[in-house]
């Protein structure tokens, strides 16, 4: 098989590390993608398997053969760019045409090819435009048969849906998964977007400071993060710091601080062993919490907290509440399903009751650094106002 | 005008004269500069290649005699020289001129600036000047000859001076500029990650460069080949002051046509015109292939 090797790859520009020792197995016919923040090196990874950039050290492999230090034009190795570009002087059957002539392939098969690529991506009848003449989203599908035409092993796409609008972009994910199905090669996909992310990948690693900081399927990575950054950058998440009291069986008891000298526990389970007097970092999601005015029937297995409404995000699908606990601050996400709540909308400022089930505070071996140093984000609500609504009028 | 505005109503109308008028104030100016400096004379120019030339002056008679001259290929010689000078001062000054303009234009955004004005300084001394410092450099007894005679080069000194060769030297040593900074223009705004696509796609660098670089550059390469091409043609100063009296130029002989007696004004008209026809033919030609081009496009 041809199975993608990365091997210790580093790569700085004038004294900057975009990539840091990356080691990574990529399977055949995967897709996978490089998730992170702008400037994490991820689009460095990816034009170093074009070729576009030389690694400083470590190797890439396809299969047995070792691609590291191939110009671009002798890889079996395929790119979308993210702006498409497109040959503007040609018409979009030379443009897909384009590779197949410099390999001076024959003329009818040229045709017969180019027709099969066009017919693939849906754009059969507009082969005599030119790129100026479509939209951005068939410049897209262009660009995949351009790239696709030369029976590449690997596919790369470096943030091939940055410029389309929402809509498109879905539209345009499902038809990449589906062309994906079609030709069965490895996709190799970079982008920033956690959503394109984890809905098209088989596999992705999240990337930070030129590092791999967790590799896996997109639910793995979003339900167990191993570590803060991974928890924070991929969905939303509370982040609590706590220190360990005591440990039973699977579960664990956490304290912690709320900020105004008082402290209260959570429970947990736990995936790694963690030890008496340990101080770790508990991930919350927000759509995992319950918020309601009752207080919920007691159960062993749930933590509950009291606390105040502070802020009210109306978001269409569900409601975004942040609610005070001592100094805390819980970002809560509650779907407006009226069947499992069947009261008043909360209002701002009232006593609720938060309560979620053990197994889904998750515990990350890490501590959050008090000074915000090394941290790329704030533990604090991000659409927290500082003027507050006055309660809007009961309807 | 009236027919096209008909579907606007009556104020709109009135934006619409107001519109109009600005746009003659703002060019009247500039519309009448051209029509008496250059419409008119222009005018007079035709008039006088129809008239008979005089010793001193013209007599307002009709005559064809001038054209009937140059058709009958008296004066093909001038012509063809200035031509083939013309032509091969163009593909040299493009030769040259690309490497630098796309080097200018790939490199840092500071840099880019401070290397324009180096291409741009030799306009701020005189062309004359310019061209007799190239007589002492080419002289018989000049620089040059004097550096290739101390490094043992040649024995005797090479004769450069008022030849084709230097012609052709100064020629483009002046007309350079005028190739790298369209070409600098047009390549400056080719997206070099085309280039990136092009090798993606299998093509080495030098493919990638003929399939996508200089077509996409050939608009430039159009500009400049014309921004040479016809000053180089009616060149006059540097044939005059550098070139081989015993091959003329054009621009030489429609010079010679008004300043030596006997003066034949309808002549010099007439070849400045003919000049002028042909050089309009090709461009009129150059477009209309640049045209069926673009229309195979659409």
């Amino acid at each position: 098989m041809e199975d993608i090797r990365i091997e210790h790859l580093s790569k700085d520009f004038g004294g900057f590390t975009a990539v840091d020792d990356v080691s990574l197995e990529i399977r055949s016919g995967e897709l996978f993608s490089f998730l992170g923040p702008s400037g994490c090196g991820k689009t460095t990874l990816l034009r170093m398997i074009a070729g576009f950039e030389i690694p400083k050290t470590g190797r890439i492999l396809i299969g047995n053969q070792d691609i590291t230090e191939l110009p671009p034009y002798q890889r079996q190795v395929n790119t979308i760019f993210q702006n498409y570009s497109l040959f503007p002087h040609m018409t979009l059957f030379d443009n897909v045409a384009f590779g197949l002539r410099i390999k001076r392939t024959a003329k009818m098969e040229i045709i017969e090819k180019v027709r099969y690529m066009l017919s693939l991506v849906k754009m059969e009848d507009q082969s005599s435009k030119y790129p100026d003449q479509i939209s951005g989203g068939q410049k897209q599908r262009i660009a995949i048969a351009r790239a696709l035409i030369n029976d590449p092993k690997v596919l790369l796409l470096d943030e091939p849906l940055a410029a389309l609008d929402l809509k498109l972009r879905q539209h345009m994910l499902i038809e990449l998964m589906n062309i994906h199905d079609a030709v069965g090669i490895t996709f190799i996909y970079v982008t920033h977007d956690q959503g394109e992310a984890m809905s098209i990948s088989d596999r992705v690693a999240v990337m930070s400071r030129g590092q791999i900081i967790q590799q896996g399927p997109p639910d793995d990575i979003y339900e167990r993060p191993t570590s803060i950054f991974s928890a924070y950058f991929i969905g939303e998440t509370n982040l609590i710091s706590g220190e360990v009291t005591g440990i039973e069986d699977e579960y664990v008891q956490v304290k912690c601080d709320n900020g105004a000298g008082e402290f209260f526990e959570i429970d947990s389970t736990f995936h790694f062993h963690p030890n008496i007097g340990q101080k770790l970092t508990l991930s919350l999601r927000p759509e995992k919490i319950a918020v309601s005015r009752f207080k919920p029937r007691h159960q062993d297995d749930i933590n509950i907290l009291r606390g105040v409404i502070e802020d009210i995000l109306y978001l269409g699908s569900h409601t975004q509440y942040i609610v005070r606990v001592g100094k805390l601050k819980f970002r809560v996400f509650s779907q407006h399903k009226r069947v499992y709540f069947d009261e008043k909308a909360l209002d701002w400022e009232e006593s609720v009751w938060l309560f979620w089930h053990d197994t889904d505070t998750w515990l990350i071996a890490e501590e959050v650094d008090e000074n915000g140093r090394n941290q790329d984000f704030s533990t604090e609500a991000p659409y927290h106002r500082a003027l507050k609504r006055s309660s809007p009028g009961s309807e | 005008m009236n027919k096209q505005h008909g579907y606007l109503n009556l104020s709109e109308q009135k934006q619409q004269k107001k519109l109009n008028l600005q746009s003659w104030i703002l060019t009247a100016p500039a519309m009448l500069w051209l029509t008496f400096f250059f419409l008119v004379p222009y005018l007079i120019v035709i008039i006088y290649s129809f008239l008979t030339p005089d010793i001193y002056d013209i007599r307002f008679e009709f005559s064809l005699e001038s054209y009937r001259q140059i058709f009958s290929g008296t004066y093909l010689r001038p012509f063809l020289i200035s031509f083939r000078m013309a032509f091969l001062t163009t593909i040299l000054c493009l030769l040259l001129a690309y490497p630098v303009a796309y080097f200018i234009a790939r490199s840092k955004e500071k840099t880019r600036n401070t290397l324009l004005v180096f291409i741009i300084i030799p306009f701020w001394t005189n062309l004359i000047i310019r061209i007799f410092s190239w007589r002492i450099f080419l002289a018989t007894n000049g620089v040059l000859n004097d550096i290739l005679m101390q490094f043992g080069l040649i024995s005797a000194p090479l004769q450069i001076m008022r030849t084709d060769l230097a012609v052709g030297l100064v020629m483009v040593y002046v007309y350079l500029p005028y190739m790298i900074l369209p070409l600098y223009s047009v390549i400056e705004k080719i997206d070099f990650t085309l280039l990136n696509a092009a090798m993606d796609l299998g093509a080495n660098e030098v493919k990638a460069f003929f399939r996508v670089t200089l077509p996409l550059s050939v608009t430039g390469i159009f500009a400049g080949s014309i921004l040479v091409f016809i000053p180089a043609l009616g060149a006059y100063l540097i044939t005059q002051l550098v070139g081989n009296q015993k091959s003329l130029y054009i621009g030489q002989v429609i010079t010679y046509k008004i300043k030596n007696i006997p003066r034949n004004w309808p002549m010099a008209s007439a070849l400045s015109l003919t000049l002028l026809l042909i050089v309009t033919l090709l461009l009129v030609g150059a477009y209309l292939l640049w045209l069926h081009n673009k229309k195979r496009k659409f």
